[in-house]
């Protein structure tokens, strides 16, 4: 008898598919699988965080993070302001807007959990008169009403969780870290619905909607002007500047609101407020929280 | 970020040098099977009666570790299921591998022939959490070595 052993041919007990496509298969459908998780996650912890009454959502604000440097007048003037426009866009009962002033010439305004909103001078000081501070008030107000922050909050936190299970580092104290409280970022469809509860507020406080596109004017003009580069968490994800104008254009035709009035002007002594508030800004650097986005 | 770039930097080298040393590896494989296909291993266990042969173990082992890029690639397929096929042609390869070693053993004793061939494959990190995967792969048989005819 004779003893053969035959040659087998190749690729019998390997594949010769190329590793690297095989890679790119399976990679492609493990991120799409994170990214559909993290997004499915963040939804459902978006409306659950809807649910949250809001007096414990007051709870979860940090106090230190929230002072003002806005002198009495400014801060009755600004309360006065939210108070009204609070009135107009019927905040549910205890639901109240606390707002908060920071002497700092950022270029920012955004309001946070427990209806806390907190303008900065380098914004408010850009703009023109009182109506455009009322938009702007009214857009954080809105906020507030829509619990966007809690919402936004709720909805970053899950999805970062999700990721982090996933991806072997899970950062399970989120709701620990102030930065949160100051990075929020809001989708499309929450600005847009922002925008729209707001021009609604400052049409009936005024009866026209004259100035409140101004804001926006304001704000693409600041665009422009640092070059679109790094920009505040105000705007980053708020839809694009003209998109807005032409959605305010295009409710205002709809609704019969008059696009063009006379603009209420801001108080007299304004402009010292300001001033008094950047010198409170400037002195005590150590008793305040600083802020940077 | 910088966890990112150390992925891709670890893929990338561990997808070079592996894909290097698996096609050197094979080529290396395909020219000794060939110089050693004259000596059969044979996996019966009832080696030929005639003529008389004198018997030894002739034993051929390799140690395969994995590379970063299919250690990645098979983490991946723990998701989806499938075949492991970055594992397999590193498998396929220390199997073949081991067998040389066996044969080369038994043509350095002046066998013909091996036979009643087995492999046993062995964990060398078994269980142990993050460590390195490896396995050994041996391969055993008997060798048929002639005797000079009385």
């Amino acid at each position: 008898m004779k003893y053969r052993n035959p040659q087998i041919p190749e690729g019998i007990n390997t594949s010769d598919r190329h590793p690297l496509k095989e890679f790119a298969t399976l990679a492609g459908g493990a991120v799409l699988l994170i990214v559909a998780l993290g997004w499915l996650m963040g939804q459902v912890a978006g409306s659950l965080a809807g649910l949250l009454p809001f007096e414990k959502e007051m709870a979860l604000v940090p106090k230190e993070l929230l002072s003002s440097d806005a002198g009495p007048e400014l801060q009755a003037y600004l309360d006065r302001l939210a108070a009204r426009l609070g009135q107009d866009m019927d905040l549910p009962e205890g639901m109240q807007v606390r707002v908060h002033f920071s002497g700092n010439d950022t270029f920012n305004a955004f309001a946070t959990l427990g209806g806390n909103i907190l303008l900065f001078r380098g914004l408010v000081e850009a703009l023109p008169h009182e109506n455009a501070l009322s938009m702007l008030l009214a857009h954080e107000i809105a906020h507030v009403l829509h619990r966007d922050p809690i919402v936004g909050i709720g909805r970053g936190a899950a999805i970062r969780l999700v990721t982090g299970l996933l991806l072997g580092s899970p950062d399970l104290a989120v709701l620990g870290s102030a930065g949160i409280y100051t990075q929020l970022h809001y989708s499309r469809g929450m600005e847009r619905a922002a925008d729209a509860a707001a021009l609604r507020a400052v049409h009936q406080r005024y009866g026209h909607i004259g100035g409140a596109a101004e804001l926006f004017n304001i704000l693409r003009a600041e665009r422009e002007r640092s070059g679109g580069g790094e920009m505040p968490a105000f705007f980053s994800s708020h839809p694009l500047d003209l998109d807005r104008l032409q959605t305010i254009t295009a409710t205002a035709r709809q609704q019969g609101w008059h696009e063009n009035g006379q603009a209420t002007p801001l108080p007299a002594a304004f402009n010292d407020w300001m001033q008094d508030a950047a010198g409170r800004a400037a002195i005590p650097e150590g008793q305040r929280q600083v802020r940077s986005d | 970020m910088y966890d990112l770039l150390l992925l891709l930097v670890l893929l990338a080298l561990g997808y070079g040098f592996g894909q290097y040393a698996e096609r050197r590896h094979y080529r290396s494989i395909v020219e000794r099977e060939a110089r050693l296909n004259a000596l059969p291993a044979i996996a019966s266990r009832y080696p030929p009666a005639e003529p008389h042969y004198q018997h030894a173990l002739v034993t051929g082992s390799t140690v395969v570790s994995v590379d970063y890029f299919k250690r990645f690639l098979a983490a991946l397929r723990n998701l989806f299921g499938g075949r492991v096929t970055s594992y397999e042609s590193l498998l396929d390869r220390a199997r073949r591998e081991s067998l040389l070693r066996m044969k080369q053993q038994a043509r350095t004793l002046g066998a013909v022939m091996v036979f009643n061939v087995k492999y046993e494959t062995a964990s060398i990190s078994k269980g142990a959490g993050k460590t390195i995967g490896s396995v050994e792969v041996l391969a055993y048989g008997t060798a048929l070595i002639p005797t000079p005819s009385r």
